[in-house]
């Protein structure tokens, strides 16, 4: 391993909140629940965390609620690409021994719906207002309307087509179907998916994560505590963050490879294994658009293929690539790439049940799009 | 008693960006350049980030470009929009620059028409008293 890092790191518990729809519970109380959760999952004390980072909420509130021990290490994460941001800086902290047990949270609350906002007294929030002016006069408040333009541009300039879109979301269905936990639990067809409206053509209702209240919190550690802990060890083999531009998607210079093109050529950078070794991969579908350039980003299809590897099976339990294997954002709520860590964590302990990848070693999480994005490669031993 | 019109959105009060506003407000398409350099930077900044200069100034462009890519707005998300569904996003590079892209709208045309690479030009929409917008349009005569 040819990491920059000093330590080498391992998740030894992963956790969620009672994820649903509008739950009425607070962001706290959704922070509480991961945190517990994982906890208990890695057989670990409130007490022996001594480092913690979220986005969403405050990491020090957090511990201080929780009784966690006096923090050596503390991280309020802003506009970043989604949980992985807390996530590599909690196994940096780990590993360079700013801290010992770090946990990282995710917090992700209901968003106003497009009826609300559109009646009046609920609006959208914005990165920077001052950016905003350029595109709110236009009609362009949404990431749905970014979606549309990146999908649009990554049509033209891709072998995909509509149709390779809809077996994306059928396969993801797929898997949420051997997933008890997911949210959306109904047989979904081809037909079902280019019957649901569009949102900002070509982007339709089904190409985009399903909202919900979610909380999420992984635990990351030393490999040398990992081992006393309840749950085989998953290590941090390599990990990525990028950004090349400003938080301005519709301005991309290039829609089709984005900030993910250059995250992978840095994650590949510092590992000795390459995308022939990954047997699952858990990758960003906030738009199915955004797993599309990650499968080609990654090098774990030819660039353009995306859709006809999909369409041809490949992404499936049986497939060469399992990917997405809780059944994604789209079926198990947004949890802003959360999930994608706690699958892949999930697959390489052998815990993932009816959905499992026979004898999974090696797999890669991502997150993000555009702008900015991340990524983690993880290992079984 | 009367119901009251939803409003445009309206830019910022921002010296950095008034330019662009009561630019439109004249029918002009302006950008901000470097006076330096001569890159032209958008959206507005303080400096340029291909020099570090900070002489800048707006300049008006031929407002002549291709479109990059596009979108069709089906649910709205504001007010104002309620009654415009289904409009165009739009995405163009204007000439003056490799990769000058600007964020805007379409008229003019269908969306099953649209085809990414055609020539657009500039024309200019007011939205209100207070607010105009540099929207575009196929360019005349020249089919993608």
């Amino acid at each position: 391993m040819t990491d920059m890092t000093a330590r080498r790191v391992a998740i030894v518990g992963v956790g969620y909140s009672q994820v649903g729809r509008h739950t009425g519970r607070s962001e706290r109380h959704h922070a509480a629940q991961a945190a517990v959760a994982a906890l208990a999952d890695a057989g670990l004390e409130a007490a022996d965390v001594d480092g913690a980072t979220t986005w969403g909420g405050d990491a020090i509130d957090f511990a201080w609620m929780l009784g966690m021990g006096p923090l050596r290490w503390h991280l309020n994460v802003g506009v970043s690409p989604a949980f992985v941001t807390p996530a590599v800086h909690a196994a940096m902290a780990v590993a360079s021994g700013a801290c010992e047990v770090s946990m990282a949270f995710r917090l992700m609350m209901q968003q106003p719906s497009s009826a609300a906002i559109a009646a009046g007294g609920s609006a959208l929030q914005a990165p920077s207002l001052v950016d905003a002016q350029f595109m709110w006069p236009f009609g362009d408040f949404s990431p749905t309307q970014w979606a549309g333009l990146l999908m649009n541009r990554y049509l033209h300039d891709s072998d995909a087509t509509e149709e390779h879109f809809a077996q994306f979301a059928v396969t993801q269905r797929e898997y949420a179907l051997r997933n008890e936990d997911a949210l959306q639990r109904k047989p979904l067809s081809v037909e079902d998916y280019l019957a649901a409206p569009y949102i900002s053509k070509p982007l339709r209702l089904l190409d985009c994560d399903y909202p919900c209240d979610s909380g999420s919190a992984v635990i990351f550690t030393t490999e040398e505590r990992a081992r006393d802990l309840r749950q085989r060890p998953v290590f941090v083999e390599a990990s990525a963050l990028s950004a090349v531009r400003d938080m301005n998607f519709e301005l991309l210079p290039d829609m089709t490879r984005t900030s993910p093109a250059h995250c992978a050529e840095v994650l590949w950078s510092r590992t000795d294994l390459g995308p022939a070794d990954v047997d699952c991969a858990q990758l960003y579908d906030g738009f199915s658009v955004i797993t599309f350039q990650w499968l080609e980003a990654l090098g774990l299809c030819e660039p353009g293929a995306a859709g006809p590897f999909i369409a041809e099976g490949n992404t499936r339990l049986d497939g060469s690539l399992p990917l997405n294997t809780d059944g994604g954002a789209t079926n198990v709520g947004r949890r802003h790439g959360a999930n994608f860590c706690i699958e892949a964590t999930r697959q390489l302990r052998g815990q993932s049940g009816d959905r499992q990848v026979p004898d999974a070693e090696v797999a890669v999480w991502a997150n993000a799009v555009g702008p900015f994005s991340g990524a983690m490669l993880l290992t079984s031993g | 008693m009367p119901m009251e019109q939803p409003t445009p959105p309206m830019p910022l009060a921002d010296p950095l960006s008034d330019f662009f506003w009561s630019g439109a407000e004249q029918g002009r398409l302006l950008i901000q350049r470097c006076q330096a350099c001569g890159t032209f930077i958008h959206l507005p900044r303080p400096v340029c980030r291909a020099c570090r200069s900070f002489d800048l100034a707006p300049e008006e462009v031929s407002g002549r470009g291709v479109l990059y890519s596009f979108s069709e707005t089906h649910k709205p998300f504001h007010p104002f929009f309620v009654d415009r569904m289904p409009y165009l996003l739009a995405v163009v590079e204007l000439e003056e620059q490799r990769d000058l892209r600007v964020l805007s709208n379409l008229v003019g045309i269908a969306e099953p028409d649209v085809r990414i690479g055609m020539d657009v030009h500039v024309d200019f929409e007011r939205l209100s008293p207070d607010l105009t917008i540099p929207v575009f349009r196929p360019a005349a005569g020249k089919a993608a």
